[in-house]
């Protein structure tokens, strides 16, 4: 592990500093409010498909076990059920066992935003909005050259996860929905199964056969309605087979993740004991859940969505960079 | 030898349905939905041809030891380039389909590195650069200014490159042997 100053990576650096600044300007614009938050937390959310940073605070031969925080969403709705309205955090988030990468790294930014009184379909337009405000800042003009492709901003292109499936990896509705049949249909594909789960394979087969279709027609592509075992904190459609969720992605990359968020306290506290469960089994940090998140919730957490974006990804795609780290002037590789 | 995916690192070799490849690129990716994942680039030793395939970060891979091995390059066919291992004698034939556009600069007599896995030659591991000398070029026209303008020149193993206008007869240049790339003279 070396401490690398990366100064060649100035200028787009500087780019990354006015994409911050054209966040923080729209957003205050739509009335959210900025909060600053801990990074550390007695307490988490439990999330299965998440490692975190343990560390302790010591005082006299005592010690008590603090967390970095992977995530700011157990703060913000927190405040949300406290009525601070519309709200967002732009800062750090931490995540172990994530090695860097060209997306990834161990220490990320990521912007955090709810807004009241919508759901997600209604959060996109607001999302688009953004994108196209940030690109007129940068550029002057809605629209931006990616790796020598043009994106534009004024409309999204829509697929639904189902007609992605069906499009790009020839799995139909009726295989997508059916665990048994869709881990035949992998195995057909030649895919290891052996051993794993159809949340496993739905995220293999994500990865290798859709997402390098995505966002790459000239606008941002976003893909929504995932099956509810990929529900998160997000609400239930009416279907009762797929979540209120979306992802945005633009040349392939994935920039952003939002749910119509969960209000039922009792949903809530079921999905937490199934991922606190699921971390064990996955010999995961053990750690605290945050009881008062449920609390709060029961206070009643007002209806809302909220999007989670990473921001070095995000601001990639406005400097042209073809990875996170081209946008840092100290880079340290894990 | 079997090692989870998400060990997988640049060089590596492993079998993959059935046949072995080459590990070219490897990058861990977690969707957040789902199991972390290992994207891969992979080429095939036998086709030379490159995949992407995504690994769950947790599947059990199995790794082929493939051991690289220098000796000196004898000869070509239409099939095959032929290899001496020099500490034995014994002699080796590697295809030429994976072995591509770099067997166009391979000179006889010269060392290369040979994979072997099982005894069975099955690629060469490419060299960075290969030092050849000029065998035919065109003058350079004098006041032909234009910079970056380049010319067809024919090197000693019969392969021609684009070389910039100052280079002559004669010269030994710098290639890259899998782009066919000019980097530098002598």
């Amino acid at each position: 592990m070396k401490i690398k100053t990366s100064i060649q990576n100035l200028e787009k650096y500087k780019i990354a500093l006015k994409v911050e600044q054209a966040i923080h300007e729209f957003l205050q614009k739509k009335t959210y409010l900025k909060v600053d938050l801990p990074i550390l937390s007695p307490s988490l959310i439990p999330e299965s498909y998440l490692e975190i940073f343990e560390t302790k605070f010591r005082f006299f031969g005592k010690a008590k076990n603090l967390y970095l925080t992977p995530s700011p969403e157990l703060f913000l709705k927190r405040l949300l059920a406290d009525g601070t309205g519309s709200n967002y955090y732009l800062g750090k988030c931490f995540r172990n066992s994530e090695p860097s990468s060209k997306l990834h790294s161990p220490e990320f930014t990521m912007l955090e935003m709810y807004k009241l009184g919508t759901d997600y379909l209604k959060l996109a337009n607001e999302v688009l909005e953004m994108l196209k405000f940030i690109a007129i800042k940068i550029n002057n003009k809605t629209e931006i050259i990616y790796q020598g492709n043009k994106f534009n901003f004024l409309k999204w292109e829509k697929i639904s996860v189902v007609r992605a499936f069906e499009k790009y990896a020839l799995i139909g509705k009726e295989e997508l929905f059916n665990k048994e049949r869709f881990i035949l249909k992998a195995k057909e594909k030649r895919y290891n199964i052996k051993n794993f789960t159809y949340e496993d394979l739905f995220s293999q087969i994500y990865v290798q056969e859709i997402e390098p279709n995505l966002g790459r027609n000239g606008y941002p592509t976003m893909i929504y309605d995932y099956p509810k075992e990929f529900a998160a904190l997000a609400k239930l459609n009416n279907d009762g087979k797929t979540a209120q969720r979306f992802e945005f992605y633009i040349d392939g990359i994935e920039l952003g993740d939002c749910y119509s968020e969960l209000t039922d306290w009792e949903e809530q506290e079921k999905r937490f004991i199934d991922e606190a469960r699921k971390r064990k089994e996955m010999g995961k940090t053990n750690h605290p859940i945050d009881k008062g998140f449920i609390e709060a919730l029961k206070y009643g957490l007002p209806e809302s969505s909220g999007i989670a974006i990473g921001f070095e990804r995000l601001a990639m795609i406005f400097a042209d960079a073809t990875s996170i780290n081209q946008l840092k002037l100290i880079n340290i590789d894990l | 030898m079997k090692t989870r995916a998400g060990n997988l690192k640049k060089g590596e070799f492993v079998k993959y349905q059935n046949e072995t490849w080459q590990v070219q690129k490897a990058d861990f990716y977690s969707p957040g939905k789902g199991s972390a994942m290992m994207k891969a680039k992979i080429k095939n030793l036998i086709t030379g041809k490159n995949i992407d395939y995504t690994f769950k970060s947790n599947e059990d891979v199995e790794t082929v030891s493939v051991e690289s091995v220098e000796m000196q390059y004898l000869y070509k066919d239409m099939e095959n380039l032929y290899f001496m291992d020099e500490r034995t004698y014994n002699q080796y034939s590697v295809p030429l389909e994976p072995v591509g556009e770099a067997a166009k600069f391979l000179k006889e007599g010269e060392k290369y590195f040979v994979y072997l896995s099982n005894e069975k030659a099955l690629n060469i591991r490419p060299p960075m650069s290969v030092r050849l000398k000029i065998v035919e070029v065109e003058e350079a026209d004098k006041g032909d200014t234009v910079s970056g303008a380049k010319k067809p020149a024919k090197l000693e193993t019969g392969v021609t490159v684009m070389v910039p206008l100052f280079v002559k007869v004669g010269e030994t240049i710098i290639v890259n042997p899998e782009t066919g790339e000019y980097t530098g003279r002598e």
